[in-house]
């Protein structure tokens, strides 16, 4: 495509903007932050009960005067504006803290003691299984979902079309625990195809890396087949309703007309534009990909940030809430900002917009 | 070889059932639903942490199979004249995982961690009562008590000793020994896969001397489905079934009763009905007794147990020694119970089905956790109480909410909770009237002056015969004022895979897994292992 040349000497000013532009971005977001932190402060103190009811309180062994001992060690005898302002005050040195549960392990990142010993983070152990998971499940969901909608699109309203819409629908409504009961049975039990469930076979540690790596990606093949299936419709129907939008438009018809080749007016012409509105999707799915399934997590018992979370708000563990919280919503911003900025480069109508 | 996943190729081709003789070795894979935090229990607290830690560390003293008191570390103890003082003797040449030697010094540095008020436990109170501990010299160690208390000696057989040479000077609150710790008993950790298994092997230190299996794996799989599917497909060895697996899934499927051993231990809690006393009308002995005699209890335990169960009609575990054999559970009466509701003064005089007394309905709300078990005793109960004229709602909620903003302030009628069927007698905190303050555990508001000299003289009182006397009477008067309906005590019931050999069946009091240093995998039984 060739620019007309008066936008040249325009170029440094935009850069410059553009800038501009993402600086005050990021400064807004800091408030916006403590805000979000703060709503989920009050929100998880409002719920009955803390680590002291939920860790050892019916255990009749567990005398009251030690529970309130710990409290006043977790300063949760404190109002809960104090308590928010000594997480603030440690947060602001982006220390999450220890768990209050789990042996007082560090919530976000490993810390070393004097002699050396190194204790793991739980955010740290969760993040990376979950991020992995996600990342297969979003890849499968694109590389399956874009053909999937481009032919739903081409042969809109005919059998194809249907078959696929239904496929789709129907993916996205099985209630994914059963089907995943009903894998792990059929590829697990009655055949001896896949693992079922954990993320490594005994004697793993024995294996060497090209076996280790197979063996993960069989125990992975399974839940990342699950949680693809229920994200196909949602963006395949987004793939196809966008690829009718444009094929309806003028420069399409002219293209036609000129006589390009379908392929060149489909892939070369249609796909493109229909694939902007993309952007936003997946620049909104990026604090999704640290947050995993609750009920996944636990029927393939893989140790993600899904599980990680209903048991801290289950256990009343206010720091690792906290932190996973706080992370998720960093993210969040961060994933809306990159979308906007993705967009503004991949469309220069955006771009001149968000410039003036 | 890729596709290899510890399965035995021959896996039905092989006769589980065929005996042997006993040997060393072989690997053992048991699930659990939740994953320990550390495996230092006084901070852990939780039941996944326990389930591993007694196969690393050893205490003073341990119960043996029809629990009863025996020495584990301590050769022998012994009880001074005036009940204060209790001497343990160790047993000679104890030794840690690491080698170096256990003493004295270890145990005294142990009851100091639990005792300080640095150490982030919920388990310090037994231990606090001990005014002076002391080590005449490296094998004998002396507690003294400012006056007899029997519990004492039940907390020595449930503090875990740790070693003074590893933890000196190391924060216990977050010390890293937690996730690697150095025992004395059958097991040292061999390696902890985060988030997914542990895996023990044997330590030829033991204080215990030698168990038979060389590794014990514990995977941690929350579903318990999944863990079933693990069962099925070979995968894990043995996992607590739930009354619908073991009484419906199993005698279905031949091909698993022929791998898998089925066992019955008696639970470890009972689930009871308890009143708010505090609240009318249940502060009317009749009314209580009227409630429990509206209850079908064996209709609850065919119902939700399929039959796997007991009533029991004390907070003891039955057949031990603590448990009255005189007192039988309420019958199922409900003639007895519209009778004893009339006499309190409650008649249906609006006829709606619902009984009244000065205008007021009986009408209530049972609470309870989210806990298929106690919710499907709750609607069976509501059935039964609707027939004798009570109307009763249910209410499920989250654990940590209905403890918080239920129980503590004491805000409800009716709820459906466990107890667990204690080892220890006392049952001071539980019942004693001076136990009612908010978040303390007499929360139904008991209040019987016979019964808070009952269980202050059981605390003082360390010869076990007179303790029985005492308990047993306690349990009376409990069973005639019936402050909670006891409605039932579940089984434990694992499924061991047959490849396992030496397990006492039927399971002694202590449960099927007291003898499991002694369970044994014979060799052509064992899985094809990937060597190391």
């Amino acid at each position: 495509m060739v620019y007309p040349k008066t936008i040249t000497p325009h170029r440094d000013q935009s850069v410059n903007d553009m800038l501009k532009y993402l600086l005050q971005r990021l400064f807004w977001m800091v408030p916006l932050l403590i805000g979000i932190s703060l709503v989920s402060f009050l929100i998880i103190h409002l719920a009955p009960g803390d680590i002291t009811t939920t860790e050892s309180g019916f255990d009749p062994k567990a005398s009251e005067e030690s529970r309130q001992k710990l409290r006043e060690i977790y300063n949760l005898d404190k109002p809960v504006i104090v308590q928010y302002g000594l997480w603030l005050q440690r947060m602001v040195k982006m220390d999450f803290g220890t768990s209050f549960a789990s042996h007082q392990r560090p919530v976000f990142w490993q810390t070393k003691d004097k002699e050396g010993n190194v204790t793991p983070g739980m955010i740290q152990e969760a993040l990376p299984i979950t991020l992995l998971i996600n990342v297969l499940s979003l890849a499968l969901i694109l590389v399956i979902a874009l053909p999937l909608g481009v032919v739903s699109a081409l042969t809109q309203n005919r059998a194809p079309d249907r078959a696929i819409t239904l496929f789709v629908f129907v993916g996205f409504a099985i209630p994914g625990f059963w089907l995943a009961l009903l894998m792990m049975y059929w590829t697990g039990v009655v055949h001896d195809w896949l693992p079922i469930s954990g993320l490594h076979s005994q004697g793993a540690e024995s294996m060497n890396w090209f076996a280790r790596a197979l063996d993960t990606l069989k125990h992975l093949a399974l839940p990342v087949f699950i949680s693809a299936l229920s994200g196909l419709a949602g963006i395949s129907l987004f793939v196809r309703n966008g690829m009718l939008d444009v094929l309806h438009q003028d420069y399409i018809t002219t293209a036609r007309a000129k006589g390009l080749p379908e392929n060149t007016i489909v892939y070369g012409h249609a796909l493109r534009n229909a694939l902007l509105p993309l952007i936003t999707i997946l620049g909104l799915s990026i604090p999704g990909l640290i947050g995993g399934s609750v009920i996944a997590e636990s029927i393939f018992a893989i140790p993600g940030m899904g599980k990680l979370f209903y048991d801290a708000v289950l256990m009343r563990d206010f720091p690792v809430i906290m932190g996973i919280l706080t992370i998720g919503s960093a993210l969040t911003l961060l994933g809306n900002l990159l979308a906007d900025i993705a967009y503004a480069w991949a469309d220069p109508r955006v771009r001149r917009g968000v410039m003036q | 070889m890729l596709t290899s996943c510890g399965k035995t190729p021959i896996g039905n081709t092989v006769d589980f059932s065929v005996e042997y003789p006993p040997e060393d070795g072989g690997t053992m894979i048991d699930a659990t639903r939740g994953e320990p935090g550390g495996l230092i229990t006084m901070i852990a607290g939780e039941a996944a942490a326990s389930a591993v830690a007694q196969n690393i560390f050893s205490s003073l003293l341990r119960y043996d199979k029809n629990l009863e008191f025996e020495g584990e570390l301590a050769e022998s103890w012994q009880v001074s004249p005036d009940q204060k003082t209790i001497t343990f003797k160790l047993k000679p040449d104890l030794k840690w995982a690491d080698g170096k030697p256990l003493t004295s010094a270890d145990i005294l540095f142990t009851w100091k961690l639990v005792t300080d008020d640095k150490t982030r436990t919920p388990y310090g109170s037994d231990y606090k009562l001990v005014v002076r501990a002391e080590t005449p010299d490296a094998r004998t160690f002396r507690v003294t008590y400012a006056e007899p208390y029997a519990p004492a000696v039940n907390s020595w057989a449930g503090l875990q000793i740790l070693p003074k040479h590893l933890l000196q000077g190391q924060d216990i609150n977050n010390t890293p020994f937690a996730r690697n710790p150095v025992g004395s008993h059958y097991y040292k950790l061999e390696k902890w896969r985060s988030g997914e298994q542990i895996s023990l092997v044997r330590n030829p230190l033991s204080t215990q001397g030698p168990a038979r299996i060389e590794r014990l794996v514990s995977r941690f799989i929350p579903d318990e489905a999944s863990q079933f599917l693990e069962l099925m497909a070979n995968n894990i060895d043995t996992m607590i079934l739930n009354p619908v697996q073991y009484a419906r899934i199993f005698p279905a499927r031949p091909e698993l009763e022929q791998k898998f051993g089925l066992y019955k231990e008696l639970g470890n809690s009972y689930t009871y009905l308890g009143f708010n006393l505090k609240h009318k009308p249940f502060d009317d002995v009749r009314v209580r007794k009227a409630i429990n005699y509206a209850i079908n209890k064996q209709e609850l335990i065919d119902g939700v147990l399929l039959g796997l169960g007991e009533p029991v009609s004390s907070p003891y575990k039955p057949g031990t020694r603590w448990t009255n054999p005189n007192l039988a559970p309420y019958s199922y009466d409900p003639e007895k119970a519209r009778e004893l509701l009339r006499q309190a003064g409650f008649k249906d005089s609006n006829g709606d089905g619902i009984l009244e007394r000065n205008g007021k309905p009986l009408s209530f709300e049972i609470l309870t956790n989210q806990n298929k078990q106690r919710e499907m005793s709750a609607v069976l109960i509501q059935r039964r109480l609707k027939e004798v004229g009570i109307d009763v709602r249910i209410r499920v909620l989250e654990w940590a909410s209905f403890i918080g903003r239920f129980i503590k302030t004491g805000d409800f009628d009716m709820v459906v909770l466990g107890w667990s069927l204690a080892i220890d007698p006392d049952q001071y905190n539980i019942w004693h009237s001076s136990q009612q303050a908010p978040g303390q555990f007499n929360f139904i508001g008991y209040n019987n002056s016979r019964v808070d000299r009952l269980l202050e003289k059981g605390r003082m009182e360390l010869d076990p015969d007179k303790r029985m006397k005492i308990y047993h009477e306690f349990a009376q008067i409990l069973q005639e004022e019936s402050p909670i309906v006891y409605l039932f005590a579940g089984y434990g019931l694992p499924a061991i895979h047959k490849r396992i050999k030496g397990i006492d069946n039927p399971a002694p009091p202590a449960g099927i897994g007291h003898n499991s240093q002694e369970w044994y995998i014979p060799k052509p039984l064992r899985r094809t292992e990937i060597s190391q």
